[in-house]
């Protein structure tokens, strides 16, 4: 079984200059924050958003380049998410390539399921973006749509 | 007591006193070190001579951490984001700070082969220490976005530029009588040795880490492959910190999902590097306080020139503006976990000029950990970073 086959393409992406303030909107109705993916004019993935990216708004710089060196301390402290200041027109001045995690783990449509769940599990991750042969998102596939799919076969759904 | 006892009370002591530094705005690292000047020898004695001699080991692998950790800056897709104006002052300021210490030290007749060592020492920075006073501040800015860049950076060019120094002292100090050839054959040989092990290696963890499936599984496989790195290049006399940094760098270079051994990695290696600074504060000689006196202002006071004149120098040739021209520079004085693992390498290498390299540099740190936030702010004023 390939991973086209269960994934999920009815999905919600954003583009590398989609502001803050559209994204929060979009997702204000959810019950948790997923991961979503961020492309360009192309479809092409370039990063993803999730959880851990809102962290970035509250910090003063970039921490992409900090984390690699380990005595910076940078992703060992907690964010202060509770004093910071935020004005208003941060949502519309932070845009996704400000946030995005570009440390992408994504997988190909043709890829075998298998593949898939390991490689979710190598990275600690719940969902991943789905890649065709051109790199450009077609999809996401979870360990959930996965274990959905055994369920299905096994006749419990 | 007991090496196991021993690094017990280290790790619980030291998470406490880092929990202290936290609350008077002190980066944890300079408070490893003094509970480790504390708990050592010269004082309380808790840490005893056997947790001593083992500390070279615990140096030997969080220094190839850290290197390895490093290591990961260098790929072509880092130097393309962060853009010319960074790397010209990184690279300049670095290598400023390594010659104008040098200059200054040989004018006062020290050795070159410690001129050398002192000289690649000052090129390092403290990030934390920096980090916290533009977070102490929520300072925001173009001036602080080149600075965060350039203290990402410089210790990567200082761990370079400092295994360079140090395979080039240690032939000049072990050849004494040789001629200059020799000299830089040997020198050649340990750079050209450790390009050789981390290169190898980091195409065998590269390839390795596609077969793997499991978190537990990749982390035992990038300590194994990092421990093999380090203990080859022990054997050999080659540079442990040139090895860890080269394999990193042939990792981050061929393999697309490379963050994957940085990010494991990262969720261990703090209770080693807190057991070694912890140590370095332990195994510092306090009675040779009393004689570094000229060596250690001297090193202070060029390592500042050195700074201020790369940067300058860095931020004209990429047509910085003049903020980031004149005050950048005092962005980047703090000094901290980079410089006294250098230092301790030093003092293994060089038995009785290593002392005084360790001892200098221990102090001068604590000195600057405590000044150099001050010029940061500074910095961050001038700059008009700090809002509100």
């Amino acid at each position: 079984m390939q991973v086209k086959n269960i994934m999920q393409t009815n999905i919600r992406s954003v583009k590398k200059g989609t502001t803050l303030g559209q994204l929060l909107a979009s997702f204000k109705s959810f019950h948790s924050f997923p991961v979503v993916p961020v492309i360009d004019q192309e479809q092409v993935l370039i990063g993803t958003v999730h959880i851990r990216s809102f962290f970035e708004i509250f910090q003063p710089y970039n921490q992409e380049l900090l984390i690699r060196n380990p005595l910076s301390m940078v992703s060992r402290e907690p964010a202060d998410i509770f004093n910071i200041e935020i004005e208003e027109g941060m949502g519309f001045l932070v845009i996704m390539a400000d946030i995005m995690d570009t440390k992408i783990v994504k997988i190909d449509q043709d890829a075998d399921l298998h593949k898939a769940y390991d490689l979710m599990q190598l990275h600690g991750k719940l969902a991943i973006p789905v890649v065709d042969e051109n790199k450009k998102l077609v999809g996401i596939i979870s360990v959930f749509d996965i274990v959905m799919k055994i369920f299905k076969e096994k006749g419990l759904v | 007591m007991n090496v196991i006892l021993g690094i017990g009370i280290i790790l619980i002591f030291g998470l406490l006193s880092g929990k202290f530094a936290e609350k008077i705005k002190t980066p944890a690292i300079t408070a490893y070190l003094l509970l480790g000047i504390i708990i050592g020898p010269f004082a309380l004695g808790i840490i005893s001579e056997s947790m001593i001699r083992i500390s070279g080991t615990i140096s030997n692998i969080a220094l190839s951490f850290i290197a390895f950790s490093i290591g990961q800056n260098f790929s072509s897709k880092t130097f393309r984001r962060v853009g010319k104006q960074v790397m010209w002052i990184s690279v300049l300021e670095a290598v400023g700070a390594w010659l104008i210490t040098v200059a200054g030290l040989l004018c006062f007749k020290i050795p070159l082969y410690m001129s050398l060592i002192f000289g690649a020492i000052a090129a390092a920075s403290a990030p934390a220490a920096i980090i916290m006073v533009v977070r102490e501040y929520k300072a925001r800015g173009k001036f602080v976005d080149v600075l965060m860049g350039v203290v990402a950076l410089d210790d990567a060019w200082g761990l370079i530029i400092f295994s360079l120094s140090l395979a080039i002292s240690k032939a000049m100090y072990l050849n004494l009588s040789s001629s200059m050839g020799h000299v830089i054959m040997e020198a050649v040989m340990e750079i050209g040795g450790s390009f050789l092990v981390g290169g190898i290696l980091g195409f065998i963890l590269s390839k390795i880490g596609l077969y793997l499936k499991s978190q537990t599984d990749l982390l035992i496989c990038t300590i194994g492959i990092i421990f093999i790195a380090t203990g080859l290049s022990l054997y050999f006399h080659f540079s442990v910190l040139l090895t860890a940094m080269f394999m990193a760098a042939v990792v981050v270079n061929l393999n697309n999902e490379s963050f994957k051994f940085f990010d494991v990695l990262s969720t261990i290696d703090w209770p080693i590097y807190l057991v070694f600074f912890v140590l370095a504060g332990a195994s510092l000689e306090m009675d040779l306080l009393g004689q570094i006196g000229v060596i250690g202002i001297v090193y202070m006071i060029f390592r500042v020139i050195g700074k201020f004149a790369g940067t300058y120098l860095g931020a004209y040739i990429a047509k910085s503006d003049k903020d980031v021209k004149k005050y950048l520079s005092l962005g980047l004085l703090p000094q901290a976990g980079v410089a006294l693992g250098m230092a301790l390498i030093a003092k293994e290498q060089f038995p009785e000029a290593g002392n005084i390299i360790f001892t200098t540099v221990a102090a001068t740190t604590i000195i600057y950990e405590i000044i150099g936030p001050f010029f940061v702010k500074l910095a961050l004023h001038k700059t008009n970073q700090i809002h509100n």
